[in-house]
Parts: structure tokens; sequence; C-alpha cells
């Protein structure tokens, strides 16, 4: 089994700070990658992060939960992501 | 008028006409401001000019190439030969689809035409390739109040987003630091365009014509007065899987396009 992604672990840290496990999907293919983070993580971080893991073309991505796109600057906490959420990185298209 | 039988089938919107709540009058007479004259635009211009728009301003800088030819309803070998302007044959062929129709091609970056060509349109529609000219078009469509009708492109995936001033979300709320990186790849230190990095995206036609036909239907809605039946935020396409569905961008209070106006 795949360790899971892992941005905020940390042995010590992880006593004090609540780690957040949730699941990114991968819309265009529709693989999934667990990550484990803090409330502090911004949206910002797990889209470049999960990008990054998958070796995405440089393009622009969003992060959506259901129906809603997750604003890039807003911390987990802040963006209501509770443990367990499955988020979904879909691409934004550029092109015309 | 005395009736004439058959007559029915002379009206060239007849059939258009069958939507209850359609207004080709007022299709007829909205100036529309369509930003872009690639791929979407020869789609969305062909659908512009059948659905009854005639005053249409087509702004593009580019020129016509051969890899142009696999999407785009009215370039030919000749224009991309020619090199002829893509804004220019944009327009004779929305001529040649409707006598109607009064085109005028604009070849310059929306970037360098005065503001004030929004004030002096009711809609914009997005045609674009790039996120800083989405940007510009973005904040100037919402300054003047008008609807931003965008659409993107990239293989066999599409969307498009609606801006309607003077509330609710724009494109800049849905954007991130991945748009913001795209974006400043496109520029040198000194500001000007540089071909290190103009990506070639995949691009066929029949994604452009599902999303090209979105952009239109929303026109048509907003100078129909049917706003209630407009999209949300965003109709986001995936070709690959057939599957569509409308995806809500909250309005972001930091955005720079909201906070300018508050």
């Amino acid at each position: 089994m795949r360790k899971p992604f892992n941005l905020a672990f940390c042995p010590v840290l992880a006593v004090v700070f609540l780690v957040i496990r949730i699941k990114v999907k991968n819309a265009e293919t529709g693989a999934a990658v667990e990550m484990e983070l803090e409330g502090e993580n911004t949206i910002d971080e797990i889209i470049e992060s999960a990008a990054t893991f998958w070796s995405k073309d440089m393009g622009a991505y969003v992060l959506r939960k259901g129906k809603k796109v997750l604003r890039g600057g807003s911390s987990l906490s802040d963006a209501g992501i509770r443990a367990e959420d499955v988020l979904e990185l879909i691409p934004d298209p550029e092109g015309g | 008028m005395p009736l004439k039988p058959g007559a029915i089938d002379d009206d060239r919107y007849d059939r258009s006409r069958r939507v209850s709540w359609l207004d080709i009058e007022s299709a007829s007479r909205a100036r529309v401001l369509m930003v872009g004259a690639g791929a979407l635009g020869n789609e969305v211009a062909k659908n512009l000019a059948l659905s009854g728009f005639r005053k249409i301003t087509i702004v593009d800088m580019d020129h016509v190439v051969g890899s142009n030819l696999n999407r785009c309803l009215f370039f030919t070998e000749e224009h991309a030969i020619k090199r002829a302007y893509k804004s220019q044959v944009v327009a004779d062929g929305m001529k040649r689809l409707s006598r109607e129709a009064e085109p005028v091609a604009v070849t310059r970056r929306i970037e360098d035409v005065s503001p004030s060509v929004f004030d002096d349109h009711d809609i914009v529609l997005g045609c674009l390739d790039n996120i800083a000219a989405r940007l510009h078009v973005n904040s100037h469509s919402y300054a003047a109040g008008r609807v931003y009708v965008d659409g993107g492109m990239d293989g066999l995936v599409g969307k498009v987003t609606i801006a309607r001033p003077p509330s609710g979300s724009c494109l800049q709320c849905g954007m991130n630091r991945s748009h913001a990186k795209v974006a400043s790849l496109r520029f040198s230190c000194t500001g000007k365009d540089v071909v290190f990095h103009e990506p070639r995206l995949a691009a066929e036609i029949t994604t452009t014509s599902v999303i090209s036909a979105v952009m239109v239907r929303e026109a048509l809605k907003v100078v129909s007065g049917k706003t209630d039946l407009l999209l949300s935020n965003a109709f986001y396409y995936d070709g690959q899987r057939n599957v569509s569905e409308v995806i809500e961008i909250p309005l972001d209070p930091s955005c720079p396009v909201h906070s300018r106006r508050s």
C-alpha cells in the first residue's frame, strides 16, 4: 500500500497539532492519494503537492470539494476541510 | 401583410422563434464584444451569426497559421499562407453566414484597446488562450457592469465561466497560485511577451464545439432577459468521460476585482 503523502507529519508536532488526513483525487486519471496535513496548510500547497506528486504538466489547476472550488490562499481550517474529506484536483483549461 | 402559403419557411429565424424564451429581436440589437478569434472564436462567431446576433466586435491581434486548420471553420490554407489576420477572416466569414451580420474586426491586443470598449458593448465573450488577457477582460467587464462569458479548453476538457456584476464571483475569484505561475511565465522582466513559454495545448474541434455552444447559449439567455436560467458560475466539461457539471466559484472578498469596487 502506498504511504500517505505527508505535508505536515512530524512525530513530535503531530502530538501538538492535529493532523488531518484527507484524500485528493486526480480528475484526469481517477487516481487518488492520501495526504496528512495541518489546519494551517493552504489549498495552494495541496494543489502544488498533488500536481508535483502526479508529475502534472505546468498549468493551472483548481481543487474542489463537492461542487465548490476552494480558494487557493485559504487554510484548511478556513476552507472547512475535515479529516476524511475527499478533494478533487481538476485542470483549469487555458486554451482558446 | 397578406398571408402567403409557405412564408413560414422563408423566415430565417422561424425555428429559433419556436424556443419560447428566445428573443431574436434583442439578439439582433445586442452589441457583443468577442475577444479572441482562434478556435473558440471561430465557433462562437458561427453560433452568434446563426443565432441572429448582428453587432459583433472581434478583437484579436494574431494571424492564421497552418496548425489552426484542424478546428477553425473560417480559416483556410490560403489564409495561413497569406498570414491573414484572424479577426478579419472571422468577420468576413460571419458576413458569409448571415447578410445581416455587421462584424467589426479590431486587429489589436485587447490590452491595447481603450477600456471604453467594454462600456460600448452589452455582453463580453472571452475566447482567449492565456490567463493574463482573461484577467484583463474579466476586470474591465466587471467594472463596466457587463456579463462576461469566458471559455477555455485543453484537449477534451473545457470550461465556461460566467461573471455577473455587480454581485457574484468573477474569474479571478477562482484562480490560485498555479494560475499566477502560468501567467508569470508569459512575461519577461521587460514586461513584454516572450516566446520561451508558449504552451502548445492539445486542441480539437469537438470540445471547441461543445464549449462555444454553451457560451453562445448563455449569451442568448442574457440578451433574452432570462438571467434566471444562466449558469450560476462555471460549466465544466470532460469529453473523455462525457461528463459535465456546474461547479460553484465562491466570491473571494480579497479578490482585487471586488475589493476595488467596495
